[in-house]
């Protein structure tokens, strides 16, 4: 186990919604500061808070993974890990040298060539001339921007931006590492880089991963705080865990009906879930739907086209529902539905539907989130799909 | 290895805090350069003029005086040495006070952008504005010397107090300056005041004309420092005898009562603006 490089102790922060009043405190806080005397600890008239009473160690060789929704904290508490503002409430201790990978490429001006920023940029984030001389090739490499080089970085795109903060913060042996959602913009051949280069660092880095991507954040982290306006709603490390807290928090039960041509109405449905909308893994799933036309122009029976999405919005498996040619006569439908033997990993998955003509397979009734359903299973996986597999182990002695 | 601890401890004492700040300032002396470059060269790329954008505010100035005195416009007793020098040394001497006031809330908004986003050492910013202030005073003293070789005007030996007279002013309205930032970042109002004040100001400081001999705006002038700091400002470049020695003393001493104290402030104050003004 490596030495702990981040610990943090009851740390919170409080804001203020209200600019008028924000501003005021901070004249208040300039005095207090200044003068040395007491801070109000308690929350003012309009303030909130932002980052509430956090606690977590963080390992050389260990990688945090911070996520929660917009507006969580998220931000505000790497804003305080990197020193920018300091805590209302609690302590932090950093040791070694800080690395951050916060909007990249701030002080970038846009008028001078790539060349001249990074010189700047790298003397904000602490290099000193010699670094800088003797890492500059290695950063116009990394970057792979050598054709740009000489080019205003006001005619890069973002991406390019991207490339070249990303490449200048990377050329840091930082002993902390903080990193914000800052990949998203990078190609994929980037954003595999970046990893790469990431993994290099770890082993001797402690890191604070912020992001909305679940599979970057399974990829690395060992360690997961799922925060919840400002407050800690899961910590550990059990990845998984987290990450599925984290899904179910955006399970959306609104349905939206993408198309519907007026002939057919889902009139109810049913599936085989007990009260915590949960089924077992390895059950048969069983759908009831009920359907009436509404106008009687339907002639033949129609198909069915069930679609699973899990918790990444994902399409990972289908269901095609199609009988012989049969003619409708009456006026209602009902459909009984099993799936046999769910193999999804445990999660929360949605059902899409998509109600077809038999013969023109055109649309008729489009629905997508119909129905959400979680799967509980013994073992966790990041895949959504656990196969069944059988095995025999011959162990041989050499 | 390097610990950092962050609190909500406000308690701090004065040395540690005196002592860090000029740390701060020795080690970020690199990337003040380098900022600076940055703007110098940004500001003049996009243009095909550049440098004498520098002059133009206090050429234009120093222009309609010459010409309100040359067309008789208004009556002004007349000076020491010739006019237009006079108005030139005035004007700039008198930017010179405006430029140090507000360089350090000018170049902290200019730079709200890194200060929210990355933590360095805040001394870099005071820095950056003071190298570009002082690209800013070579190039308009530059202008003086065209001037005064024009005039055929010689500096004495009291022209070896210039330079230290004139840091002494630097550093007095850099400390104020400096003061009234953490105010002046969070409220716009005092960035906006001081151009007014100071256009105010310069009417009752001789910077176009001489100080009257006698009268209301002579008791005015006598009562305002700013005085004190044109008058010997401008005698020490043009080869006249430095008037007021026991004010500079004392200027001497506040200033660097008001330096160490715009330390002490700055460095305090910065995480809580860089708090406010973080979005």
């Amino acid at each position: 186990m490596g030495e702990v490089l981040i610990k943090a102790e009851g740390v919170s922060k409080k804001f203020a919604k209200d600019l008028k009043k924000s501003l005021y405190y901070g004249v208040l806080d300039l005095i207090s500061g200044v003068t040395g005397r007491e801070q109000v600890r308690d929350l003012r008239n309009d303030e909130f808070w932002a980052v509430r009473d956090l606690n977590f160690e963080v390992r050389r060789g260990e990688c945090l993974g911070l996520i929660g929704h917009n507006g969580a904290g998220k931000s505000t508490l790497l804003k305080m890990l990197n020193g920018l503002i300091s805590p209302d409430e609690g302590t932090i201790t950093m040791k070694g040298k800080i690395g951050a990978l916060i909007e990249l490429g701030a002080g970038f001006n846009p008028i001078l060539t790539g060349r001249e920023n990074i010189y700047n940029n790298a003397a904000v984030i602490g290099f000193n001339k010699e670094e800088i001389d003797a890492n500059l090739e290695n950063i116009i490499t990394f970057s792979e921007l050598e054709e740009f080089i000489d080019m205003p970085v006001k005619n890069y795109s973002s991406g390019m931006k991207v490339r070249l903060g990303f490449a200048i913060a990377a050329q840091m042996q930082p002993d902390i590492l903080l990193i914000d959602e800052v990949l998203a913009v990078g190609d994929l051949g980037f954003v595999l880089k970046c990893f790469k280069k990431i993994d290099q660092l770890l082993p001797n880095t402690a890191l604070i991963f912020v992001s909305h991507s679940m599979p970057m954040v399974a990829r690395i982290c060992n360690q997961i705080v799922l925060m919840d306006h400002g407050k800690v709603e899961y910590q550990g490390f059990d990845v998984p865990v987290g990450i599925g807290f984290y899904y179910n928090k955006f399970t959306n039960s609104e349905n939206s009906i993408l198309f519907d041509d007026g002939s057919l109405e889902l009139t109810s449905f049913k599936l085989n879930l007990d009260d915590k909308n949960t089924i077992k893994r390895g059950e048969d799933l069983k759908f009831e739907l009920n359907l009436k036309t509404k106008n009687n122009f339907l002639k033949i029976i129609p198909s069915i086209y069930l679609e699973f999405r899990d918790k990444e919005q994902r399409p990972v498996a289908g269901a095609i529902i199609k009988d012989i040619k049969r003619e409708f006569t009456g006026d209602t439908l009902k459909f009984s539905i099993s799936i046999r033997n769910i193999q999804f990993s445990l999660g929360v998955y949605s059902t899409d539907l998509t109600i077809g003509n038999f013969e023109t397979k055109e649309p008729i009734l489009r629905i997508n989130n119909f129905a959400s359903f979680q799967v509980e299973s013994k073992t966790q996986m990041w895949v959504p799909i656990e196969l069944d597999a059988e095995y025999t182990i011959e162990h041989y002695k050499p | 290895m390097e610990t950092r601890v962050y609190s909500n401890s406000n308690k701090y004492s004065i040395k540690d805090i005196l002592w860090s700040s000029i740390k701060g300032y020795k080690s970020s002396f690199y990337l003040a350069k380098q900022l600076a470059k940055r703007d110098v060269k940004a500001q003049y790329r996009q243009s095909v003029l550049g440098v004498f954008w520098a002059l133009v505010p206090v050429l234009m100035s120093a222009f309609v005086w010459i010409l309100l005195q040359m067309s008789g416009a208004i009556q002004l007793s007349s000076t020491t040495i010739p006019y237009p020098l006079f108005v030139l040394i005035g004007t700039t001497v008198w930017s010179i006070f405006g430029e140090c006031l507000t360089m350090s809330i000018t170049t902290v908004n200019a730079n709200i952008g890194i200060i929210t986003k990355i933590n360095f050492e805040k001394e870099a910013l005071i820095t950056l504005g003071f190298l570009k202030l002082m690209f800013n005073l070579l190039i308009k003293f530059a202008l003086i010397v065209v001037f005064m070789l024009y005039f055929q005007v010689v500096p004495t030996t009291s022209l070896l107090f210039f330079i230290p007279l004139l840091l002494i002013t630097m550093l007095f309205f850099i400390s104020i300056g400096i003061l009234i930032t953490p105010l002046g970042v969070l409220y716009g109002d005092i960035s906006r005041l001081i151009p007014v004040g100071l256009q105010l100001l310069m009417y009752v400081t001789p910077v176009l004309y001489m100080m009257p001999k006698e009268g209301f705006l002579k008791t005015i002038m006598s009562l305002n420092p700013l005085t004190y700091f044109i008058i010997d400002l401008r005698n020490s470049l043009t080869g006249m005898p430095i008037e007021h020695w026991t004010f500079w003393l004392g200027t001497l001493c506040v200033t660097l009562l008001l330096s160490i104290l715009a330390m002490i402030v700055y460095r305090v104050s910065m995480p809580i603006i860089t708090e406010r003004m973080s979005s």
